[in-house]
């Protein structure tokens, strides 16, 4: 077992609505472990991406959040802004889930990953530069040196979330969030995507929490699983418990949910005959 | 770009023909008869006779026409007098030529276009963005309680009552007069500032208004969460990733705004008469003074127009999404 990096404990997310506050996320607890990944499952409105803004401070005005969020022993809850801010794209960094909304379409990708090194590591735009080059080079964008000075829109899909990527690593953060990384991505760049993200974790030995409602998504990349519905935490376990045991019937119903290639061939044959 | 340049300039002349054609049809077919009004009380049927031969009156309207656009080009002869290009006719109330009347004036209304459109910028882009940085709080709902006022009153009530109170009553102000600026800077300023509040502050309202909404809006954009999520300090983001996205647009406002008054700003400058092209209009409508309209118009068609290209080109610099690539 490798060592404990990210605590929730009891994590409760309430957000105020025209009706009065919502608890949009019920005591969630989770674990991360260095170079380990956790995989956050749920529906739209399931509180998965509330919990993953409520870690950097980062909910929509007039959010508040209660329990414990550590790393590495260090409490992140009731920080100073000046404090998260520090941590923000630092210790722990955030990929969003439509890479052409989440960049900037009037700045090239390059100047959009040296402001993130710069904020915490200062130093030159030249070193800077040096970095970001780098750090496409790391994500695969070909003739990175040249590629540095474009603009997002000319970019396709996958090579923005790439772009996305790393941005996040660029300050070689402990923990990554990505939040419906590979959503808004068609099916075979989604595999490139994952199996990148999974190579760059090996390299570099990050914690990835991983948040989707694909669960064949979370398969393939999880050690472990918390399963939300409503903002309630309804299972929390090994991905291999979850997957071939579901306690909750959500779980259940969600797993029923993702069609099988076996379910698929008798259909046809039906339609056949 | 020099491709895309020359094309657009093509269509500028295009659409310069066409405002030609029209302003000409309307204002010389459908205004009484020009020889009469020449002519004036004490006329003759020979006098008339010769004032359409002179002005070409007689002649297939086309060939009018044409002769009316070779005078700008190449100018023309009326008789046995000379009208140099760019030749736009004769005023038929002072005999002045309509282009030296234009040249006079439009050194007064670019004062008064730039002056104000510096200060509605400043201050209409400044509170706008105070605004939205502060939304919802005293600072914001008061001064958009106020914009909404400034955008709703008419600049010819406001204009009559800074001149009653600055002018008449506290008499802090001359009454404007349009001196030369090198004559006496003070009194030149003086004299413009009140036409320049007047005509900025409905413009500043109106762009404190934009430019809250638009910085509000960007503000909610995904890219202003990941430059968060990256880190970045706050005010560094509302400059780097709030303002450029949300000021690009008001570019296109401010260049067609711009434009526009530069064809003259008829109703501030007429209050304070101030003789600019607003004035000239103005007055050359009152006395049905055809070549001096139809030179007013063409000049406003022509500052809107070009102002349109300049947007454009000014846009492409601004956002990177409408760059042209040379094809």
């Amino acid at each position: 077992m490798s060592e404990t990096l990210f605590v929730v404990e009891d994590l409760t997310v309430t957000l105020p609505t025209s009706r009065g506050p919502v608890d949009v996320v019920k005591n969630a607890s989770f674990t991360v472990d260095r170079d380990d990944t956790v995989g956050i499952v749920g529906e739209s409105g399931s509180g998965k991406s509330m919990t993953s803004l409520a870690v950097l401070g980062l909910l929509p005005g007039g959010g508040r959040t209660t329990g414990s969020i550590r790393l590495n022993g260090q409490e992140l809850l009731g920080r100073s802004e000046a404090e998260l801010r520090s941590i923000r794209g630092n210790a722990i960094s955030m990929v969003f889930q439509d890479p052409l909304s989440s960049l900037n379409p009037y700045y090239t990708v390059g100047l959009q990953i040296e402001e993130g090194y710069r904020a915490h590591r200062g130093g030159t735009r030249r070193e800077a530069r040096k970095v970001a080059i780098e750090a496409l080079e790391r994500v695969q964008i070909p003739d990175p040196a040249r590629r540095i000075d474009h603009y997002p829109h000319q970019f396709s899909g996958g090579q923005r979330q790439r772009i996305m990527i790393a941005m996040a690593l660029c300050c070689s953060p402990e923990l990554l969030i990505a939040d419906e990384p590979t959503t808004a991505l068609d099916v075979t760049v989604q595999a490139q995507i994952l199996a990148l993200l999974a190579e760059l974790q090996a390299e570099t030995g990050t914690g990835l929490i991983f948040i989707t409602h694909d669960l064949a998504v979370i398969s393939s990349i999880a050690q472990r699983v918390l399963v939300m519905c409503k903002g309630d935490p309804v299972e929390y376990g090994t991905a291999e418990q979850i997957f071939s045991d579901p306690q909750h019937e959500y779980t259940r119903a969600l797993l029923d949910a993702v069609p099988r290639i076996d379910d698929l061939i008798p259909a046809a044959e039906e339609v056949a005959g | 770009m020099t491709r895309y340049v020359i094309g657009r300039l093509g269509g500028v002349v295009v659409i310069l023909l066409a405002v030609c054609l029209f302003t000409y049809l309307i204002f010389f077919k459908l205004s009484p008869d020009p020889a009469v009004m020449i002519c004036g009380k004490t006329c003759t049927p020979d006098r008339i006779d010769s004032i359409r031969t002179v002005l070409g009156l007689n002649q297939p309207l086309l060939t009018q026409f044409w002769e009316f656009l070779q005078g700008i080009v190449a100018g023309r002869d009326y008789g046995t007098a000379h009208c140099s290009a760019p030749c736009l006719g004769y005023s038929f109330q002072t005999n002045e030529s309509v282009w030296t009347m234009i040249t006079a004036r439009l050194p007064v209304s670019i004062t008064v276009a730039v002056g104000a459109a510096i200060l509605w910028l400043l201050a209409g882009v400044a509170g706008g963005l105070i605004s939205a940085v502060r939304q919802g709080t005293w600072w914001d709902r008061s001064a958009m309680a106020l914009a909404l006022t400034g955008v709703s009153v008419p600049n010819y009530v406001l204009a009559l009552v800074l001149q009653y109170l600055l002018v008449v009553k506290l008499q802090v102000l001359p009454f404007p007069s349009a001196p030369a600026f090198s004559d006496n800077p003070g009194l030149w300023f003086e004299s413009y500032l009140m036409p320049w509040t007047v005509l900025a502050i409905g413009y500043a309202c109106l762009y404190a208004r934009l430019t809250r909404a638009n910085v509000i809006d960007t503000l909610a954009e995904n890219f202003v969460r990941t430059a968060r999520a990256k880190g970045l300090q706050r005010s560094l983001i509302l400059r780097r990733h709030a303002l450029r996205p949300a000021l690009t647009p008001i570019t296109t406002i401010f260049g067609m705004d711009f434009a526009g008054l530069l064809g003259g700003a008829l109703i501030t400058e007429t209050v304070f008469g101030l003789n600019g092209i607003g004035k000239l209009a103005a007055d050359s409508i009152a006395k049905n003074d055809q070549p001096v309209i139809m030179a007013v118009t063409l000049l406003a068609a022509f500052f809107v127009v070009i102002g349109n290209v300049v947007v454009d080109l000014v846009y492409t610099a601004l956002d990177p999404r409408v760059r042209i690539t040379s094809a």
